[in-house]
């Protein structure tokens, strides 16, 4: 990447020159400190071990824009993360263009809107967990995109809403359970539709993409072994992802008047390549505020569903299904920092088609936005 | 000094605190040369958390804040906005960070934000009622 240390130095260099001072160039950042535990290593869950980590958990975005003219700004978001042995990236870079009052349009590396939180995904000051539920949040690998959007806002009677179409393209490496792939999104679109009126807001998207990877059945790694299992069963040309068509569905419906909260969304991923199973997400969530404290609980659940047949039971070889309680406390401590406690009871009722165990995650965590 | 001499002294403190509160009184100000006469709370509000830019004549308007701390703020927040710093800034920093919004910009006190609108009749921003006078216009009171 282009952008990486060469990158953080020019902001650095940017923030400290007299233009950082100027009316138009905006500096914000975010960081959150986050530390966890595991109490058994029979589950794995968000990176974190039975013994404490502060590294997962662990992030730094600066973000700089400037209004180039009226009509016409710049932003880009640099983003350190403890999970990426704090290499910097830009997780956004993008120009955007009004187009007029209502309507935008960004060119660049955006953030996926795949999600309710998409947007702020990484910005823990802006909701009470200490990240989003891992299980429903599962496509980090793909949270950042090149290519281009359009953002129309509207206003109808009492109610804000806005309509988001992008497409792009994605091509890197990702990890899955310790091994390495390459990756290729073409043609990668999606939309979103949302609307708010007073303390009520729904979010609807639907995305898809041409999904390739490089699996090789004699490679060894635990999607290649599922491909040779595929060919063995004579099901072999399933078990390729050449520009397979893959799709992502959202739905969500939120209520916050202040002091209670609450948040249902759901997902759903549709592949058309048997490597990747298909499945279901959904979680549940309350906040009540007290004070400057706030209590919330969440459950939420990812199941897959599996192909039929003979292509059904090599799948089987890779299904999972999992459940979460999480219990947490969020405290604003002044208007930029707030302390979050989580405590998450992780069920992992398949894991690989075979039953799971389950545990508790411990997370302690700070946010702050300045 | 004792305990419950502390505790009885404090006490007479906040009253007084809080009854200095409940009596200012908060102005919602434009320039004198704006052509919107008054204005509800629902526009005010849509204006401050960046939801329109625009006032109810079709001009531009632009909200300026008070300062971080400042009594004629937290007030704005707390009866005109219903949120609390806490939750404004998290409403920001979902916006900020995405580049959907900015925050109204941090322009100083009761004085100095009714100078700056007395100026320019894009501005709206909210004073003490006792900084008011001729070179502005009282469009929401509270």
């Amino acid at each position: 990447m282009v952008l990486r240390k060469s990158g953080l130095a020019a902001a650095v260099l940017l923030a400290c020159s007299p233009a950082a001072f100027s009316d138009d160039l905006n500096i914000n950042g975010f960081m959150n400190v986050t530390a966890g535990n595991l109490s058994t290593e029979d589950i794995s869950l968000d990176g974190y071990d039975d013994g404490v980590s502060f590294d997962v958990g662990t992030v730094v975005g600066l973000q700089m824009s400037k209004q180039v003219n009226d009509t016409t700004s710049a932003t880009v978001q640099l983003i350190s993360r403890g999970s990426d042995n704090y290499s910097t990236e830009a997780s956004w870079a993008y120009v955007t263009y009004a187009a007029n009052e209502n309507t935008d349009i960004r060119m660049g590396r955006l953030r996926t809107p795949f999600f309710y939180y998409s947007d702020f995904l990484e910005v823990g000051y802006a909701y009470n967990w200490v990240r989003p539920p891992s299980i429903v949040y599962r496509l980090d690998a793909f949270s950042s995109i090149s290519g281009v959007d359009v953002t129309h806002r509207f206003a109808i009677g009492g109610m804000d809403g806005s309509i988001q179409a992008y497409t792009g393209r994605y091509n890197d490496d990702f990890t899955l359970s310790g091994d390495t792939y390459h990756i290729e999104l073409r043609r990668a679109a999606g939309l979103v539709f949302s609307l708010n009126s007073g303390d009520f807001g729904a979010r609807l998207s639907y995305h898809q993409a041409d999904l390739t990877l490089d699996v090789d059945p004699t490679g060894g790694r635990a999607l290649d072994n599922l491909a040779a299992g595929g060919a063995l069963a004579g099901v072999g040309d399933e078990f390729t992802a050449d520009e397979d068509k893959a799709k992502f569905y959202q739905a969500s419906v939120s209520y916050d008047n202040g002091s209670t909260a609450v948040i249902a969304e759901w997902t759903a991923l549709d592949q058309t390549t048997a490597l990747l199973n298909d499945d279901s997400a959904y979680l549940i969530s309350a906040a009540q505020r007290f004070g400057d404290a706030t209590v919330h609980l969440t459950y939420t659940v990812a199941e897959d569903d599996l192909e039929s047949g003979v292509v059904g039971q090599v799948q089987k070889n890779a299904e999972s299904k999992e459940n979460s309680i999480i219990l947490g406390m969020r405290y604003d401590y002044d208007s930029s920092t707030a302390f979050k406690v989580d405590i998450q009871q992780h069920d992992e009722e398949l894991v690989n088609g075979a039953k799971g165990e389950s545990g508790l995650l411990y997370n302690v965590g700070m946010s702050l936005v300045f | 000094m004792n305990m419950f001499k502390v505790i009885s002294r404090l006490a007479i403190a906040m009253t007084f605190f809080v009854t200095a509160l409940a009596n200012a009184e908060v102005a919602v100000i434009v320039s004198a040369s704006n052509a919107n006469s008054a204005l509800d709370q629902d526009t005010i509000s849509r204006v401050f958390l960046g939801k329109t830019s625009n006032f109810p004549d079709g001009s531009q308007a632009i909200p300026v804040d008070q300062n971080e701390g400042s009594a004629s703020r937290e007030a704005f927040n707390d009866k005109v906005l219903g949120k609390s710093s806490s939750q404004l800034k998290a409403y920001w920093s979902r916006l900020i960070f995405t580049g959907k919004g900015t925050p109204p910009k941090e322009s100083g006190s009761d004085a100095d934000i009714k100078n700056l609108v007395a100026k320019n009749p894009n501005l709206i921003g909210y004073v003490d009622s006792s900084v008011v006078d001729s070179s502005v216009k009282v469009v929401f009171k509270f």
